[in-house]
């Protein structure tokens, strides 16, 4: 079952719209409520490397991202008319992506689920199906790759709501208040979230961090 | 472990992320001076954390804006076809449901005239026929005509109506 991240009201919602009233885009949202086209456009222009790179963060596939990233404008479209002014934009904004990423993300598990076994005896020729890094890349590059690929793999193991937090608090630099916002809850469960979640993290990259073979560029 | 052990490394990374109120941070940091194996804790929260920055970033594709506005486009002409089609939409609703219901009645009534005749009330007169067809059934209609023909015979008797084995 598909749960979405929703906003909870009260004072989330006062803070959020201190926040909107300074806020440039919800100003475009407006006039693009009112029938401005022009402002649209001035929206995804705007925000829309935040958005695709948000969603790389849970896909991992450029192309995909960008499907995403398009899925959450037209959501943005779609909503001009019912849209209120309570939070930041990039809280709202943000909550679709999470959305949407999240949505993409169990889709693809699902249609993992549903392999036939007729899928799965075609990749019995053995060694084609496994990326031949030994024979083509550099010692430093296949260090490099799969240390960027146990990153993603550790990101992406957590449970959905610690992966939006991690994702909105290392690559977003958003404050425990602001992910509360865009999440839902409150600021003492980002913490309790983000807390499981960077012990989590640890010991899934412990042997990248013991061996230093992430240590090329962590000093 | 301690329970001022256990107490610190359940908020170092509000610490890190500076999210805790200064006093509660100045007693974490005390202890942190003082204990080695917390200290190696924190720094591994902060290595895994640092090594996130190993995964690249999006590639963002330059004409995202213009392709955004395309989809939009297609949209507005979808929103429009879809305005188009949605009287014809509701009069084939109607029609159907209207259909539906009519289909409906007629299967209802066959139904309960099939049911009403199976289980209709037999009148005393037509119980006393259908005992006797009932009895009639059971009377091998050959074995009587061969009796009565003997009978016409009256020199000759009843006949054997049983199979000559």
């Amino acid at each position: 079952m598909a749960k979405a991240i929703a906003v909870s009201a009260g004072s989330y919602e006062q803070a959020g719209r201190r926040g909107a009233a300074a806020d440039y885009d919800v100003s475009l949202m407006l006039r693009f409520q009112k029938g401005e086209e022009m402002a649209f456009q001035e929206l995804v222009q705007r925000n829309h490397a935040r958005v695709i790179g948000l969603v790389y963060r849970f896909i991992s596939d450029a192309s995909d991202a960008e499907d995403l990233a398009q899925e959450v404008f037209l959501r943005i479209y779609r909503a001009r008319h019912s849209y209120k002014p309570t939070a930041k934009f990039s809280t709202w904004m943000f909550r679709i992506t999470a959305n949407v990423s999240l949505n993409a993300l169990r889709s693809r598990a699902n249609r993992k689920d549903d392999v036939s076994i007729d899928q799965v005896t075609d990749f019995g020729d053995g060694p084609r199906a496994l990326p031949d890094h030994d024979t083509k890349m550099p010692d430093h590059d296949l260090h490099q790759a799969e240390l960027e690929e146990k990153v993603r793999e550790a990101v992406s193991e957590l449970p959905e709501k610690q992966q939006v937090a991690v994702v909105l608090n290392k690559y977003e630099g958003m404050s425990y208040a602001e992910i509360a916002q865009t999440i839902g809850c409150s600021t003492m469960a980002v913490k309790s979230l983000l807390a499981r979640a960077r012990d989590n993290l640890k010991d899934r990259l412990l042997l990248y961090i013991r061996t230093g073979r992430g240590r090329q560029r962590v000093t | 472990m301690s329970a001022p052990c256990q107490w610190v490394r359940s908020v170092l990374t509000a610490w890190l992320d500076g999210e805790l109120k200064p006093s509660t941070a100045e007693a974490v940091r005390r202890h942190l001076a003082e204990c080695e194996a917390c200290r190696a804790h924190l720094n591994l929260l902060r290595e895994s954390w640092r090594l996130l920055d190993e995964a690249p970033p999006a590639p963002v594709p330059a004409e995202f804006t213009e392709r955004m506005m395309a989809r939009i486009v297609e949209e507005k002409e979808l929103s429009r076809f879809a305005a188009r089609l949605r009287p014809h939409e509701r009069r084939r609703k109607v029609l159907a449901s209207v259909a539906g219901i009519a289909a409906g009645l007629l299967l209802g009534i066959a139904v309960y005239g099939w049911t009403g005749l199976a289980t209709k009330p037999v009148s005393p007169v037509e119980d006393e026929v259908s005992r006797h067809v009932s009895f009639l059934e059971d009377v091998d209609l050959l074995d009587e005509i061969a009796v009565i023909q003997a009978m016409d015979r009256p020199d000759e008797g009843p006949a054997d109506t049983t199979d000559g084995a």
